[in-house]
């Protein structure tokens, strides 16, 4: 009986917050939800309230994270990293599908607006192991809730959003939602915006350092996202389309007189998925179409360069309950990549699969996970690659808990390691992490109070590292050459204060991250134990959230050390500190809310690079109007 | 509790004080090793290497070095303008008492005074120059990639005052000798002959695949250092008579992932030396290649190659990752390492001022 009830609660929760029945992560909270024992893996929620606030999803995790941001620009490519590995070593995952390409692992965080998701939640290190191959640094999930069926409030809803700002910026957002009966339920998403990003800086790279204005940095992005839910008495069935279409000028560093480059992405993504439960079992069972297009162009040098790549991507995960205190689980996937560019002699397609099989489950004040991923990546086979965590709350302290976790994870080469031509190396081995990591957790409430913090250390071997190098005739190619090491130390803390009608939120992230190369060639003795080229040692950020009724002010704080820009540290990019601020006013007519929201950044003026001779914006503002209904 | 909380506050308010207390007026990328001292002039300052740098990170440096008392100053550029030298330094010439240095990916070329490294003139409007050749004592050429021409210099009012086209969209080395030009075509693997009174092109031979560097040898030949591509045909050092325009000799290398560059000559103009992964050197009568190295890399990764006019020592860069900076070891004569010196990222040319 208890275990229906169990069931039950996990079935109503999922419904609730969307896809998060098989995730064991977010599982867990709920099985042993008795024990009162949270998560035992180290992990960053972010909810829809803190992504409807920025544009695209490098922003928000810039302000609410201690993942490492590198970005171009004002829209431009952004990539993250966790705690010191590379931008290849971070997976993305849409509803549980991973949108890296297969090209080149990666993704570009500028193409992410956060309008077409409702929540992320990074997973770092080995809480990543569960979202699949590559995530050796960490994994980054993009969410979109699941429809709730039993609201019983409105059956239509309505939101837009129109943003103006600096640089000649304009976004309009909106979604309608709408509950029919017999459980249907729609949803649509659309975005528009645009924008010069011709911001004015001042050209440190020429004499007297001129005040200069950006120039070919235009930028438009639409898209789209239908989706379309029927729930049945145990089952809820959905399907989702998201189309994106990006089209920008890529301005050249300060150096650089003459550019002419563009660049295009088009994306088409569909998902087919049901979860439900039946019996002792629940299940979550999904498939992907994913394709995207890329066109660069560079008019100076003719070149027009099209990739295309296409991503099958098939869940099956069934968890079973085999009593309360156990769970046995169970994911396959059966990844299809396949892509095509002109950097290649011909089309390339490999599968990339794997099968997820463990255990969770709590006794008394323990709460655990086991499991082990086997993987078949063409004609890599690895059987083993376990990962266990515990968590345990201290039985005198219960606002304590302590857990720890281990994994091993690994991250195939891409097609361009591979197969680009010149240069590719179709004799590249699989990149190996080792990853360990423990702490603390503390939640309590004081009355009005209520303090969380999350301390963690991690510690992290990266074998079989993947570098691309000229060898001879200044052709790059790509080889298994580095070790390295990560390890470091992430802390949280929020502190929450309510009073009447006041709301007082002060949050405060800092990591400290050592990523050094262990093992060299005997020529590059000067690089040995100096930390990785991007890898900042300190970033720091905070924000203070103070509401008074339907008023909100705002104030964020990030800051980030210095980042070496050579392997033997000789070169560094200058630390940054970067102040926003913003101030929003909800105003209530019947059932209808506007918002208006005024967002001031980088308010102290800094003068920064994120990327050497890529001018960060200065002073900058937002004006965001918001409809709801 | 409210204790607990203001003493957390405080805190927290400490730590965002010192992250910014600490502030340093740096902006942009910084160099540890660069300008450290004061640059002493001195005319046995004699050599400059110049480091590319890395394609789009804008850290080409020049780096000073006294072969007498062995001094090195790196980044001189910087610390004698307050700007940096720009993207990708490819090559440096000394021409009319001035430093010449070409920065490719900044499309631009620096004149710079001998004595204290100021700018005395920026040349701008290339595409992506590559290499500088003086055709007389104010005209001179520059080659490109990524476009089909050579610009034709000004050197009086350091502009470009015209081009000439080419059909090739990668120009590399170029030497001139009795009034005409011959130019690299890296993409057609041809020599390109141009007049250099009237600036059109004579002729175009046909080499071996990729001609990256030629020289001069004493009997007037031209040796062609053609490097074969990336696994497209073996390698050649050719030697071409320039007044009959015919191919002497071809020297093939055995192995197709051999990609040989850096063809220097000595003062005698007697000896080739060149980097196939190792230095070889040979005579310019042997008639094949030499079996073995000159000096053996030894696991370095040899980026470039200079022979000093006087000392006669070969100097030679390992630009190690190609992210860090590179070592310059100089061997005398008698293959012996004579001395090593830090330079800068990829050290990809190196200029000796007389």
């Amino acid at each position: 009986m208890k275990l229906i009830s169990v069931i039950f609660t996990l079935f109503i929760v999922q419904t609730t917050f969307g896809q998060l029945l098989n995730d064991t992560i977010k599982f867990e909270p709920f099985v042993i939800e008795e024990l009162a024992v949270s998560a035992t893996y180290k992990t960053t929620n972010l909810d829809a309230v803190t992504t409807k606030s920025v544009e695209n999803l490098a922003q928000l995790l810039q302000e609410n994270s201690t993942v490492f941001i590198k970005s171009y620009g004002s829209g431009s490519l952004a990539s993250v990293s966790f705690r010191g590995t590379g931008a290849g070593h971070t997976r993305v995952l849409w509803n549980g599908v991973s949108l890296n390409s297969p090209m080149n692992g990666q993704i570009d965080f500028s193409l992410y607006p956060t309008p077409f998701f409702d929540k992320v939640e990074l997973h770092y290190g080995a809480s990543g192991l569960i979202d699949g191959n590559g995530a050796l640094g960490g994994s980054v999930n993009l969410q979109n809730s699941l429809p709730n069926f039993n609201d019983s409030t409105k059956s239509v809803k309505l939101n837009y959003n129109y943003s103006i700002g600096s640089f000649n910026k304009q976004i309009h957002s909106g979604k309608v939602s709408y509950l029919g009966t017999n459980n249907w339920f729609y949803e649509t998403r659309i975005l528009h915006s645009e924008a010069e990003n011709d911001l004015v800086y001042h050209n440190f790279a020429k004499k007297e350092n001129p005040e200069e204005r950006q120039q070919n940095a235009a930028l438009k992005q639409y898209g789209f996202q239908q989706a379309i839910y029927k729930k049945f008495k145990n089952q809820t069935v959905g399907i989702r389309f998201w189309y994106f279409n990006s089209d920008r000028n890529l301005p050249s560093t300060m150096l650089v007189a003459k550019n002419d480059e563009t660049q295009q992405d088009e994306s088409f993504r569909l998902l087919v998925n049901t979860t439900g439960f039946k019996n002792k079992f629940s299940y979550k069972i999904s498939t992907a179409l994913i394709h995207d297009n890329l066109i660069y162009t560079n008019k100076l040098i003719d070149v027009n360069s099209k990739n295309n790549s296409l991503l099958i991507d098939n869940h099956v995960d069934v968890n079973y309950f085999i009593n309360d205190k156990i769970t046995f689980l169970n994911k396959v996937n059966v990844r299809h990549e396949q892509a095509i560019a002109d950097g290649y002699n011909n089309e390339h397609k490999r599968f990339n699969n794997s099968w997820l099989t463990g255990f969770s489950g709590n006794f008394k004040r323990l709460n655990w996970t086991v499991f082990n991923r086997m993987t078949i990546v063409d004609d890599f086979f690895k059987p083993i690659a376990p990962s266990v965590s515990l968590g345990y709350q201290l039985p005198k302290l219960e606002s304590v808990t302590l857990k720890a976790a281990a994994g091993i994870n690994h991250n195939y080469p891409t097609f361009n390691d591979l197969y680009w031509t010149p240069g590719g190396n179709p004799n590249l081995k699989p990149e190996e992490a080792k990853m360990s990591e423990a702490g603390l957790k503390y939640q309590k409430a004081f009355g009005k109070t209520t303090i969380t913090t999350e301390n963690t250390f991690f510690f992290a071997h990266v074998s079989n590292w993947i570098l691309w190098q000229p060898s001879g005739g200044n052709i790059w190619s790509p080889t298994n050459l580095k070790k390295v090491e990560n390890k470091g130390f992430e802390s949280t803390l929020t502190i929450k204060y309510k009073l009447n009608k006041v709301d007082l939120s002060i949050r405060g992230n800092y990591a400290y991250t050592i990523s050094k190369n262990i093992e060299l060639p005997k020529n590059t003795d000067n690089a040995l134990n100096k930390q990785l080229i991007y890898v900042p040692q300190h970033q720091f950020n905070s924000s203070l959230n103070l509401s008074y009724k339907n008023t909100s002010l705002s104030y964020g704080y990030q800051y980030t050390s210095l980042r070496y820009i050579s392997t033997d540290n000789n070169w560094y990019l200058p630390a940054n500190y970067i102040s926003n601020v913003s101030i929003s006013q909800d105003v209530k007519l019947k059932t209808t809310t506007f918002n208006l929201r005024f967002q001031i950044n980088n308010l102290f003026n800094q003068t920064y690079q994120s990327i050497a001779w890529r001018p960060m914006p200065l002073r900058n503002y937002m004006l965001t109007l918001a409809l709801n209904l | 509790m409210s204790k607990l909380i203001s003493h957390i506050v405080v805190g927290l308010a400490l730590l965002m004080l010192t992250f910014t207390s600490c502030k340093k007026e740096e902006f942009g990328p910084q160099c540890k090793n660069c300008g450290e001292n004061a640059i002493t002039p001195s005319i046995q300052n004699d050599v400059i290497i110049v480091n590319e740098g890395n394609f789009g990170f804008g850290n080409a440096t020049l780096t000073l070095y006294n072969s007498t008392d062995k001094n090195v100053h790196n980044g001189i550029f910087q610390q004698a303008n307050n700007y940096p030298l720009g993207d990708v330094a490819q090559s440096a010439y000394y021409f009319n008492e001035k430093i010449v240095v070409v920065v490719n990916n900044s499309n631009k070329i620096e004149i710079i005074d001998k004595a204290n490294f100021t700018s005395i003139a920026t040349i701008t409007g290339f595409d992506s120059p590559r290499y500088f050749c003086p055709i007389n004592s104010s005209t001179a050429y520059v080659s490109n990639l990524f476009s089909n021409k050579i610009d034709i210099v000004n050197l009086m009012n350091n502009t470009i005052s015209g081009s000439i086209t080419t059909n090739s969209n990668w120009t590399e080395e170029m030497l001139v000798y009795n009034d005409t030009a011959y130019v690299c075509d890296m993409s057609n693997n041809k020599l390109v002959l141009i007049n250099t009174t009237n600036h059109q092109i004579i002729d175009n031979i046909s080499v071996g695949i990729q001609p990256n560097s030629l020289v001069l040898d004493k009997n007037n030949n031209i040796w062609i250092m053609c490097d074969g591509g990336f696994n497209e045909a073996n390698a050649q050092l050719i030697k071409f008579n320039p007044n009959l325009r015919t191919i002497e000799q071809s020297l093939v290398f055995g192995n197709i992932n051999h990609s040989p560059s850096d063809l220097i000559i000595d003062n005698s103009k007697e000896n080739l030396y060149f980097i196939n992964n190792h230095i070889f050197k040979m005579n310019i009568n042997h008639t094949s290649l030499p079996t073995s190295n000159w000096v053996s890399n030894n696991g370095e990764v040899f980026y470039s190659l200079g022979i000093h006019p006087t000392t006669q020592e070969i100097y030679v860069a390992d630009a190690k990752d190609f992210v860090q900076n590179s070592t310059i070891s100089v061997y005398k004569n008698n293959q012996q390492l004579s001395h090593q010196f830090q330079s800068g990222i990829n050290s990809g040319h190196i200029l000796f001022l007389p």
